[in-house]
């Protein structure tokens, strides 16, 4: 065997770990190239953990992180159970039927703390017939991240985390709040930051158009960041792009961004 | 009344003067009927060790319906003297009678001999006849009218034409009477509702390590579990009892979203919470008891038909777990239930309950947020008269500019469900979908009518994504 074939062997291996221990990974397509592209699989990856993460008020109200979510888990619901864990009953469920979610197959969980919390998420992505589990937690720590992807490994579940603070508090002035912290999501296979966007209606329209999201994929394991402005779409797929941003590199997002 | 005080020349029913004349250092104490009644309860609770189904009698009596349970002791006599002998050593003076129906249980625990079992139904009438007409569980009056004619016994009363009986003492001593001699059934109120789903574990030594506890776990499941299963059913509710030496009972409840009878789940389900149990010097009884008991063959018939059953099978186990760790309530399905008013419009059912018949039920032309607030927080907003959505609006501390606006929805009170006087035209909200500058979207609401004389209030209801 040449050197350059062993060479090329560990490489692939490399890569291979890099894409997060799987090499072939089940994936989730935007049905559009300029989101596709920035993924290894080309499309949102599945049976890992994703987290989101809002800037400003909405670190404590956490609506538009959650509409997000709960857009991008739609086609998921269609595969089995969806499991919401919550230490906030304030989710609620006719909106989330306005958004196409399914709400008869949405089991949601109330809890306690922190610690509950995590533990029920990591329950119910480790179990049989559950598609995806969502959860709002303020933080997720190196363990309790590692533990999430070893759950949505063993059944091919996804996992979404919303990063939601119970009680808004001091939001870290300029840093943009929680999307700074790079420690706590590092088992995450993608994080997202979102923001809402301002919507518009169809020429001579009146009224509100169709939710825009300005979101912004900062880590994301064996690809590409990226940021879009996104439009929830009622058709196969569930987001459609309304624009690329500029693309930039691993660089934390600079908080105070007005759009208007 | 014990051995010793009637010893002493006491009964029941003496005056308190007399009482203390015939025993000049006796010490009075209040009648206390709802000290009584709990010590009932406790030890009907306490009885659930021999029968799952005891029947408080107040003030004094207890009812244990022993069909099919008897064996377990190894006969009814040894049954009542075991239960007598475990009252006595904590020093509660027993009498006890077994018998076909509980009227003649009645009578003859309280007049015939001490620790009585009737064999049969004929020999039970046959020592019924000589006891007192007062163990007929009559009426003051009627045991009156009864002593007044001079029959003494059930006997005498029993041979007696049933027409007579009825014109000269009522109808109510022919239903005791038929009673007692097993012609009528008896209703009984069982402190929780009888249940042949129980198992038993006897220990010949107290145990009390956590280890221990685990394994009589498992073994009691596992025996219980097996009945469900010969028997082709499954139960929704397990309660797991601790019975320890000294009288104490702990229980643990555990409940199935769907029923089930696989007895490692059960375990799995209440090992965790063993932890709560304080053996204290020793664990000697541990019963099991399923409720909620139904046919579980029939639904696994339909596992090819669709889908969602098997879906939800493998949801079951997850829902069980978190249900019983997090609490009940803690886990639901959210459901649409009709009313307009956005805080009563969704119902929570439990996760694993049929879906409703007709979609959703939620109107999709009235968008709703996604974020509802338990309250409404106030705003200050800014808005053209009098009809129109806020320009502007300031939330908790921060402003926001309306760029565009939906509405007005109005809703109003759902004055049925208010006292007539109440009800008034002046509770409506006006609803707004408004989106702010930097694509936010709110549902604000105006309290109340435009009225021209005071400034109209705004609301922040909820938040879409």
């Amino acid at each position: 065997m040449s050197r350059a074939a062993s060479f090329e062997a560990v490489r692939a291996k490399v890569a291979a770990l890099e894409a997060g221990g799987a090499p072939v990974q089940a994936a989730m397509s935007f049905g559009d190239d300029r989101i596709d592209a920035v993924f290894p699989a080309g499309g949102l990856p599945l049976g890992c953990w994703h987290e989101v993460a809002g800037e400003g008020l909405e670190i404590e109200t956490a609506a538009a992180t959650a509409a997000f979510t709960a857009t991008l888990a739609r086609p998921l619901a269609g595969r089995g159970a969806v499991v919401w864990v919550m230490r906030r009953g304030d989710l609620y469920a006719p909106g989330l039927v306005g958004l196409g979610f399914p709400a008869e197959r949405l089991i949601q969980v109330r809890v306690r703390d922190e610690i509950q919390a995590l533990a029920a998420l990591e329950d119910a992505l480790g179990n049989a017939g559950v598609a995806a589990a969502i959860g709002e937690v303020e933080d997720v720590d190196l363990t309790a991240g590692r533990r999430l992807r070893l759950a949505c490994e063993r059944r091919g579940a996804t996992g979404f985390v919303i990063r939601r603070r119970l009680f808004g508090g001091p939001s870290g002035g300029s840093s943009g709040g929680m999307t700074g912290n790079a420690a706590g999501g590092s088992a995450a296979t993608t994080r997202w930051t979102v923001t809402a966007a301002p919507s518009d209606p169809e020429r001579g329209g009146t009224g509100l158009g169709a939710s825009r999201w300005r979101v912004s994929l900062t880590r994301c394991r064996g690809g590409r960041a990226g940021e879009w402005i996104l439009e929830m779409n009622d058709g196969a797929y569930p987001l459609c792009v309304v624009a690329v941003m500029d693309d930039r590199q691993l660089e934390a997002p600079q908080s105070g961004r007005r759009v208007g | 009344m014990d051995a010793a005080a009637a010893a002493l020349g006491l009964f029941a029913g003496q005056k308190a003067t007399d009482a203390v004349a015939l025993v000049p250092d006796l010490v009075l104490a209040d009648a206390d009927p709802a000290a009584d009644a709990a010590a009932l309860t406790a030890l009907a609770d306490w009885c659930a060790r021999f029968s799952p189904a005891v029947a408080p009698d107040p003030p004094d009596g207890l009812f244990l319906d022993i069909t099919g349970v008897a064996h377990l002791w190894g006969g009814e006599e040894a049954m009542a003297a075991d239960l007598a002998a475990r009252l006595a050593r904590n020093g509660l003076p027993v009498r006890t009678a077994i018998a076909g129906v509980p009227a003649a249980a009645w009578a003859l625990a309280r007049f015939g001999e001490a620790g009585a079992v009737a064999p049969s139904a004929g020999e039970a009438e046959r020592r019924l006849c000589s006891l007192p007409a007062a163990g007929l569980r009559l009426l003051p009056d009627e045991a009156a009218q009864i002593a007044r004619l001079g029959l003494a016994t059930i006997g005498t009363l029993a041979v007696l034409p049933r027409a007579q009986v009825t014109r000269r003492f009522g109808p109510g001593v022919l239903l005791r009477l038929d009673q007692v001699l097993g012609r009528v059934r008896e209703a009984l109120t069982y402190r929780r509702p009888p249940s042949s789903w129980f198992a038993r574990l006897t220990f010949a030594e107290p145990i009390s390590t956590p280890d221990d506890l685990t394994r009589a776990t498992g073994n009691i499941a596992r025996r219980l579990c097996a009945r469900l299963e010969a028997e082709g059913r499954g139960g929704r509710r397990f309660e797991l009892c601790f019975h320890r030496l000294d009288g104490a009972v702990h229980r643990l409840a555990v409940g199935l979203a769907l029923p089930g009878r696989d007895a490692p789940t059960i375990a799995r389900l209440l090992v965790p919470r063993l932890e709560t149990v304080d053996p204290g010097f020793g664990v000697e009884v541990v019963t099991l008891a399923a409720e909620g008991v139904e046919p579980l063959s029939a639904r696994q018939g339909r596992l090819d038909e669709a889908r969602d059953i098997a879906l939800e099978e493998g949801v079951a186990p997850l829902v069980d777990r978190l249900t019983n760790r997090l609490g009940e309530g803690a886990v639901w399905r959210a459901e649409a239930h009709p009313s307009h008013d956005p805080e009563r419009a969704v119902r929570r059912r439990p996760p694993l309950s049929p879906p409703p018949a007709a979609g959703s039920g939620w109107d999709p032309e009235r968008p709703r947020p996604l974020r509802l607030f338990r309250r409404p927080e106030p705003i200050e907003a800014m808005a053209p008269v009098p009809d129109d959505p806020p320009v502007f609006f300031r939330w908790r501390g921060v402003g926001h500019r309306v760029r565009r606006a939906e509405g007005p929805e109005r809703l109003a009170e759902e004055w049925w469900r208010r006292p007539f006087d109440a009800a008034g035209p002046g509770r409506v909200r006006d609803y707004y979908r408004v989106e702010d500058e930097g694509g936010s979207r709110f549902w604000l609401f105006r309290d109340g009518l435009y009225a021209a004389a005071e400034p109209p209030k705004w609301w922040l209801h909820g938040l879409f994504g």
